[in-house]
């Protein structure tokens, strides 16, 4: 898995690429937390390039939810696989996660 | 429905995570072999990787050199997988997951492993640990198995 860090006009922007899993999402938890840290808003997930997620990279998902929330922030995801949106609505997260099918939209 | 082939996969992993996309590619492949579509392969997937990481967090306490033996076959129009554990043996009545209506992180493996399967059982094994069987049924208008 590779995260790569943008900078936004306002915010930033994560774009992740490969599998978050057990292994792997301890990396992007990294990553997400630098920039809860510095308040970013809004903090957006471009998991377009994402093939595979399961209930740990969920679970760090959950984490930058809450953690953007107490700051009054906005996570974004974007980019959502057949399989990775199948996962969210598995989980009855789909409703709770502001999902926007594109980049340009998430960005706004 | 087109006769199945006669896949009969084995694979022996140490407890670490960094196998996890290796078990989730072998358990994908075996399940497009046996001519299961990308919906169900991925369920699949997601089934085998929520498994084999509770081996690691439960049965194993988190250590990364103990073995882990897959094993697949699909008898009868059934993709039919095994997770064999020589760690504790985990009780099923204490696996749970947790309400979906409580949005915190944690404690959904379960729950994604028994919406996407047919069958989830725990059996108590020859080694004192734990096998998990896990099966998917293939649905009638499936593709040709590959």
């Amino acid at each position: 898995m590779n995260v790569t860090v943008e900078a936004l006009p306002k915010g930033v922007l994560l774009v992740v690429e490969g599998q978050v899993d057990m292994h792997t999402s301890p990396e992007l938890r990294v990553k997400l937390r630098e920039n809860l840290e510095k308040k970013m808003n809004p903090l957006v997930v471009d998991l377009t390039k994402v093939q595979f997620i399961d209930s740990s990279g969920l679970a760090t998902l959950i984490e930058a939810l809450q953690a953007v929330g107490k700051y009054g922030g906005r996570l974004r995801l974007c980019g959502l696989a057949p399989a990775v949106k199948n996962l969210f609505k598995l989980s009855n997260l789909i409703s709770i996660f502001d999902i926007r099918a594109t980049r340009e939209d998430a960005v706004k | 429905m087109a006769a199945l082939p006669d896949i009969a996969l084995e694979a022996r992993f140490a407890s670490h995570s960094r196998y996890l996309q290796l078990v989730r590619l072998v358990a994908g492949e075996g399940a497009t072999l046996a001519g299961f579509g990308e919906e169900d392969r991925d369920r699949i997937e997601l089934a085998v990787v929520e498994g084999f990481t509770n081996v690691i967090r439960h049965a194993y306490g988190g250590r990364t050199d103990q073995p882990i033996e897959l094993r697949l076959t699909v008898p009868s129009g059934v993709l039919h997988l095994e997770l064999d554990d020589r760690g504790t043996f985990v009780d099923p009545s204490r696996i749970v997951s947790r309400p979906l209506d409580q949005v915190r992180p944690g404690g959904l493996g379960v729950h994604l492993m028994k919406s996407t399967m047919d069958v989830v059982e725990y059996r108590k094994n020859s080694h004192g640990g734990t096998t998990l069987v896990l099966e998917k049924r293939r649905r009638p208008n499936e593709g040709v198995p590959r």
